[in-house]
């Protein structure tokens, strides 16, 4: 399972790393051509004004990986120092910041994100910003639950009593043995983000065009499904594709570090 | 039980609260400010808006400010919508009866595949489990949107003739309302229905594996009475805590959903509201709907605590 995810990964990291040098066109260049079934030059065919759609999915692919892999980095970052402080200091602080988390956990995550990116604008910067502060609950629980039992294991009254610091104790001796839960959560938040960004572009509140998006695409497709299907089947296998990766990934993640089902 | 219910609701209270900050807090975090918002796109002298602003309490503390505006929201009103200068509270009303008709539509669909997948999946192993399992991921990969999509793409290229996907208002013909939220709400419940088929996986395996379950089967019960009476009984109870769980994915997913299938629920006018930039209204969707996700999780923790006797908040 690791293998078949880590493939469709590396697959995925391609298209981010390389994106518009391997495209085969230029995504933004229109042309006569339009709406056109797949050929030999368009190996996917054509989009309403004329653009490849195989080079868009791919330019397109690498704003929507780029925008979850980084909002997911910052929720993720929050969520261990929340999770790790929340867990290891225990009483008042972890009351408060729980509570706090719980404020935006009551939230339907998708109504929330729509609420605040049509308040702050929709930008780049303030989708990975509302994305991060919309994931960072979920992986702060998942760091704190596991905390809270290791922080009472031996080894770490016994780093205590050679006179090591709380921090580093806390980072050191708990950290590494929570992280793999966090690993399959942080894969599975992956596949939760990129259905939020998508859904987000859907609605047209992603990226402003002309950036490709795979769910700008998927949108923009919609009128003209009828007439090429291929302009909208392409996004919709991309979305698949990305978060299949990710559910994958943390399937096969929770069979390696052996993880129990919640 | 009283007792029970009370506190679960007062620990709740402060969870709203922080809610209905959130809810206000997103009127101030937008660009410019809010009597500016307000007047809409047409320009206006200064002293217009200082009008606007004082008209609006703009002129008042923050604090002041909020107070006023919990104090108007608890006793049901939203305030007015920039949009159609009505009431939001009257606005919001009639499109929640219809999320809240789609969204029960769609729980009820994910909960009948759920179960049967997941029983089925748990009984029989071997080939069905794998199968269950593994269409369990791909629809877990499968947004509702791409879904939805894709349902109107193929009734749109190999049934073009029926008209399927024209909303028919409930008052109208109660049974055309219900047939045309069946395919919105069978897009909403295919993911939802990955979460309970799972559950319902796990529960029955742990039932199984329980000692009454070996003593009925051993003093001669047929297989259908063991599942009927001890299994599905035992399992159900978790499953029902997690499909009122997705609630909260249920409600979110309806906004996209609605607006595909132009279904004139709370999620279409979620969409309105943000494409109009109408701010009152948004914050009005946002306070209903997580305070009804709040409240559905306490009842579901309270049904819970009534079928299980293990379970109590005491």
């Amino acid at each position: 399972m690791v293998a078949i995810g880590a493939a469709m990964l590396a697959l995925l990291l391609l298209v981010v790393v390389a994106g518009p040098s391997i495209a085969p066109f230029n995504a933004a260049k229109t042309s006569a051509n339009s709406l056109a079934g797949p050929d030999a030059t368009h190996w996917l065919g054509t989009d309403s004004i004329g653009r490849d759609l195989l080079s868009r999915l791919i330019v397109g692919g690498r704003g929507t990986l780029t925008i979850t892999f980084v909002a997911v980095a910052l929720a993720l970052a929050a969520g261990l120092v929340l999770g790790l402080v929340s867990g290891y200091v225990g009483g008042k602080v972890d009351l408060v910041i729980m509570r706090l988390l719980d404020v935006v956990f009551a939230f339907p995550v998708f109504l929330l994100a729509i609420a605040v990116v049509a308040a702050l604008g929709p930008t780049i910067r303030n989708l990975i910003i509302t994305i991060a502060i919309v994931y960072t609950p979920t992986l702060a629980r998942v760091v704190r639950g596991p905390v809270l039992s290791v922080k009472r294991w031996d080894h770490v009254e016994a780093a205590r009593s050679v006179g090591v610091g709380e921090f580093r104790i806390a980072v050191v001796h708990v950290l590494p043995l929570v992280i793999s839960p966090i690993l399959v959560q942080t894969s599975l938040t992956l596949a939760n983000t990129i259905f939020t960004v998508t859904a987000l572009s859907f609605l047209g509140l992603g990226p402003p065009p002309p950036d490709p998006n795979w769910g700008s695409m998927l949108a923009e497709a919609r009128q003209f499904m009828e007439l090429a299907p291929l302009t909208v089947i392409g996004p919709a296998v991309a979305i698949v594709f990305a978060s299949l990766t990710f559910i994958v990934l943390a399937n096969g993640l929770r069979e390696v570090l052996d993880v129990g089902n919640r | 039980m009283m007792r029970m219910v009370a506190l679960r609701l007062a620990l709740t209270l402060p969870i709203l609260l922080g809610v209905s900050m959130v809810a206000f807090a997103l009127m101030r975090a937008l660009p410019g400010d809010f009597a500016q918002a307000s007047a809409g796109t047409t320009t206006i002298s200064v002293e217009a808006l200082d009008q606007i602003r004082r008209n609006l309490g703009l002129d008042r503390p923050i604090w002041a400010q909020y107070l006023a505006w919990l104090g108007n929201a608890l006793q049901g009103d939203l305030g007015l919508s920039f949009a159609t200068r009505r009431p939001v509270l009257g606005e919001l009303v009639p499109r929640f009866l219809v999320t809240a008709e789609l969204t029960l539509i769609a729980g009820l669909m994910a909960l009948t595949l759920g179960t049967c997948t997941g029983l089925a999946s748990a009984r029989l192993r071997g080939r069905v489990d794998w199968i269950v399992r593994g269409w369990n991921s791909l629809l877990l990969a499968v947004p509702n949107f791409v879904v939805a999509t894709l349902i109107v793409l193929l009734a749109g290229l190999y049934f073009p003739t029926i008209g399927i996907f024209t909303y028919v208002p409930f008052a109208e013909d109660p049974v055309a309302n219900v047939v045309s939220l069946l395919l919105p709400a069978l897009s909403l419940a295919l993911t939802v229905s990955v979460t309970i088929s799972e559950n319902t996986r796990a529960a029955v395996l742990e039932v199984s594996s329980q000692d009454y379950v070996m003593v009925a089967r051993a003093k001669g019960l047929t297989a259908s009475a063991v599942l009927r009476d001890y299994l599905v009984r035992n399992a159900l109870t978790p499953v029902i805590t997690v499909t009122g769980l997705q609630m909260a994915a249920l409600l979110g997913g309806s906004i996209l959903i609605e607006t595909i299938f132009t279904i004139p629920g709370m999620g279409q006018y979620l969409f309105e509201s943000v494409t109009t930039r109408d701010y009152p209204a948004i914050q009005g969707i946002v306070l209903v709907a997580a305070s009804v996700v709040l409240l559905v999780n306490v009842a579901v923790d309270i049904a819970y605590a009534r079928v299980d006797a293990r379970v109590s908040y005491d």
